[in-house]
């Protein structure tokens, strides 16, 4: 089937490099790599990599062994009559293909063959794309002060996996302190602490901080890089990696509730019209929102809040979602979540998707730290979770729990167990920030912190 | 596997001549989607007391269960109320394709309308009350009620004269209670169809202002599902219908990604089934003869192979799984099978119970209930 899309740079000379094995798919998969190759510009590197390999794998198949990989499909389409369809636009005809598998119930039987034939491209992919002496990757899971953390169920779900770790807070229970000695003070003319930016290099993306409220971010306020000296106008400021805080972008989050509730109230022909609205609109946040804003980040941020159920509502839902899709989609070495305290759903439960209820509501706001701890537990190990099945991360990564005022820590690494220890001395705030860098290969001045061992060995 | 389900084995019972009118039969849908792992398995007993311990040792307990088709809401629940997969739009703008059990029942012992109702939290539930086939549809449809948005159009109208609710801002009224009731946890499509079976007007009224009343009390329902109970009590209170199928739906509030908000609402529901039963037992058009069904329309996402607690489209084995608790007129006391059933045996069932015919679904009636 010819497809006409809307290909520019890399992307069209990607099609027309891969134009003759295209023609070849099923037009539910040529469609589908299409729509990805028209979204070129707003891709993160690891998913333009891994379509650039996608199509030359696919190219390198011999002609038969392709038309059989794909034949489940194909034959799905034509008993459907997806391959009749008329539309030429590779995102509209995705949407009829899918109304029109739905229609005829061959839905998940499609895909089902879908799945089945990337099962088996995948695998060869990540060979290419994954090298197994790939630098190693970290993702810190912290619990915010305030949350109700019952110690006999923390980190419940990982019940026998990692290390448990006693840790002597020496004071630095409070919120600024424990972060401080956790990821060190701001390093002058580095932009925040000298971990993160000796680990990313000059690379923002390759770093990100997602939280519920703004602690961590603030570690960048203290630093050479001040409230005011490095923001542009487009919501921006100069630190050198990638910062989302569900608080700082509550303007944002109102622009864009508004917006949608705008359309809803002037009518919406259809879920994927409204999808392709939402996908369309053009906010940007006040200055300061973001430590690092290009386009494809606020693409990115619009996504979650409109694609994640609940990201418009919940703080940590929003951690968890951002969270998961930077893992997918961007891939950074380091990535360190903060959870926090959500508020209480009103009675009636008014917090009401694409509206403003607090204009109106006269209920005041309340917390709810027992639930939160609740949530958090879930949504921590879901972030762990995805990341384990992301072959960047897979064998990779060093992942680290703490609770911030608790003096205990998990350690999880994914390249090998850690042998379940008792009578183990507590390591200090500045242990784990030395076990961090050692980790990643980083080196830190004035580091007072002695490596983790138990951890590291 | 289920041996703390199964205090005794129950096996299939001889079918007797129904007799109609006699039997009444609620169905609830733990609804919203619901994992078998936060209820019936047994760590999950935590979220479910009263069906632990009241209801299940008085009824029958199939733990396995499972729903077979499309795992969204309106199909999942078509499938109940009709004994076959359906495959229709999935925010409620098509009816079911095969005859529902309310209008099968309707129909051959040419019942009134106020014999059939579905009540639902869900309010893309508007067209579950009758299929879109000619021979059926509306003539014999269910009567379908969406408290939430009669809730709303009554506000409207209140708000709209001076006879109305005893509150000083009247619009600040209808505005709170507009977005109050205008929740969506699926977000994107989320409409309001309003095409069911239309109330007589004077029914309507009736339900309505018995809803106004109900706020005005100090007593305000916490969530749509308490709106959804209240209704129920109403209905069975006035018009004592023989059929109701009950759409509890706040479970579904998982799609926010707050996990004690899930376990919250299951609680609730847990709650609201018991209060239910507790009604049935007050009432004598009801007591001795109504069986209750309480079965989720589906699953959710497994954590491990799904998209987790918050979603129900991967379609794997923990969105599909589900359980069903019967109670009441015909249920073995205190029993249970590990036989497993599927979701479409629901309406056959309830066929059976009721006394009509229902030949063509795909479900078979559970043998192990007394007809």
């Amino acid at each position: 089937m010819q497809f006409n899309a809307a290909l520019t740079g890399d992307a069209a000379a990607l099609a027309r490099q891969h134009g003759e094995m295209l023609a070849r798919l099923p037009a539910t998969v040529h469609a589908f790599i299409l729509v990805e190759l028209e979204k070129w510009p707003m891709l993160f590197g690891p998913e333009q990599r891994y379509q650039r390999a996608l199509l030359e794998h696919l190219s390198r198949v011999p002609t038969g062994e392709l038309d059989q990989a794909v034949s489940g499909i194909g034959r799905i389409e034509a008993e459907s009559g997806v391959n009749r369809l008329g539309e030429r636009n590779p995102a509209r005809f995705q949407d009829e293909a899918q109304a029109l598998l739905r229609k005829r119930g061959l839905i998940v039987g499609w895909r089902g063959e879908v799945d089945g034939f990337f099962q088996k491209v995948d695998p060869v992919l990540e060979a290419t794309l994954y090298a197994a002496d790939a630098p190693r990757r970290l993702v810190v899971q912290l619990y915010g002060s305030g949350i109700a953390v019952q110690r006999d169920r923390l980190w419940k779900r990982f019940k026998g996996v990692g290390l448990r770790l006693p840790l002597n807070l020496e004071g630095t229970n409070a919120t600024e302190p424990f972060l401080q000695a956790l990821f060190g003070a701001g390093e002058p003319g580095r932009g925040g602490p000298a971990l993160f930016a000796a680990a990313i290099e000059s690379a923002p993306l390759d770093a990100w901080l997602i939280e519920s409220h703004e602690a961590l971010h603030a570690l960048w306020k203290t630093s050479e890089t001040s409230e005011t000296s490095g923001r542009n106008d487009r919501g921006t400021s100069s630190a050198s990696l990638t910062g989302l805080s569900y608080d700082r972008l509550r303007p944002y989050r109102d622009d864009l509730t508004r917006a949608l509730n705008r359309k809803i109230q002037s009518g919406v022909e259809s879920p994927q019209a409204f999808a392709a609205y939402a996908r369309s609109l053009q906010i940007v946040p006040p200055a300061g929102t973001l430590l690092y804003a290009p386009d494809i980040l606020l693409a990115f941020v619009r996504d979650v809040l409109i694609t994640g159920n609940g990201t418009l509502l919940v703080n940590n839902t929003f951690v968890e979602w951002a969270a998961i899709q930077a893992l997918r989609r961007a891939q950074p070495r380091v990535l360190v979540t903060r959870f926090g305290v959500r508020d209480k759903l009103k009675p009636f439960s008014s917090m009401v998707l694409f509206s403003q209820p607090r204009a109106t509501d006269q209920i005041p706001v309340a917390q709810d730290p027992v639930g939160s701890f609740i949530d958090v537990e879930q949504l921590s190990y879901y972030v762990w979770l995805n990341a384990e099945k992301n072959p960047a991360y897979r064998k990779k990564t060093l992942y680290l729990f703490l609770a911030e005022g608790v003096d205990e820590m998990l350690a999880i690494r994914s390249d090998a167990p850690i042998a379940a220890q008792s009578g183990l001395t507590p390591a200090r705030l500045s242990d784990v920030h030395a076990t961090m860098a050692q980790w990643l290969g980083v080196s830190i001045p004035n580091g007072s912190g002695r490596p983790i061992g138990e951890i590291l060995q | 596997m289920a041996d703390w389900w199964l205090p005794r084995c129950v096996f299939a019972q001889r079918t007797s001549t129904p007799r109609k009118r006699e039997r009444r039969v609620i169905v609830v849908t733990f609804g919203g989607g619901v994992r078998y792992e936060d209820t019936l398995a047994r760590d999950g007993w935590v979220n479910i007391p009263h069906l632990a311990s009241d209801l299940v040792p008085q009824g029958l307990v199939y733990p396995v269960a499972r729903h077979e088709g499309l795992t969204g809401h309106f199909n999942s629940t078509g499938a109940l109320v009709t004994g076959s997969r359906q495959n229709v739009d999935a925010y409620g703008s098509e009816a079911p394709v095969t005859p529902t059990i309310f209008e099968l029942f309707r129909k051959e012992h040419a019942l009134p309308p106020e014999e059939a109702w579905v009540i639902a939290t869900n309010k893309s539930f508007g067209l579950m009350g009758g299929s879109k086939l000619r021979s059926f549809g509306d003539p014999y449809s269910a009567n379908v009620v969406l408290p939430k948005q009669l809730l709303i159009s009554t506000i409207k109208a209140a708000v709209s004269t001076n006879a109305g609710p005893g509150v000083e801002d009247r619009r600040a009224l209808a505005e709170r209670m507009m977005l109050a009731l205008d929740e969506g946890y699926e977000g994107f499509g989320w409409r309001v169809y309003e095409s069911g079976r239309a109330l007589g007007a004077e029914l309507k009224a009736t339900l309505a202002k018995s809803l106004i009343d109900y706020f005005n009390d100090p007593a305000t329902p916490t969530s749509g599902d308490e709106l959804t109970f209240f209704m129920t009590k109403e209905i069975m209170n006035r018009l004592a219908p023989s059929l109701l199928v009950v759409n509890f739906w706040d479970i579904d509030i998982a799609h926010y990604g707050a996990y004690s908000l899930y376990l919250e609402a299951i609680r609730r529901t847990d709650r609201l089934v018991h209060e239910l039963w507790q009604h049935v037992q007050s009432l004598p058009q009801y007591r001795d003869r109504t069986t209750l069904i309480v079965v989720p329309e589906m699953g959710r996402d497994s954590d491990v192979a799904g998209n987790g607690f918050a979603n129900h489209r991967s379609g794997d084995e923990s969105c599909r799984r589900v359980w069903l608790v019967a109670v009441g007129a015909g249920v073995p006391k205190g029993a249970g099978t590990e036989r497993p059933i599927r979701t479409v045996d629901v309406a056959p069932t309830v066929a059976q119970i009721l006394g009509f015919k229902m030949a063509e679904c795909e479900g078979k009636p559970l043998a192990e209930l007394a007809f």
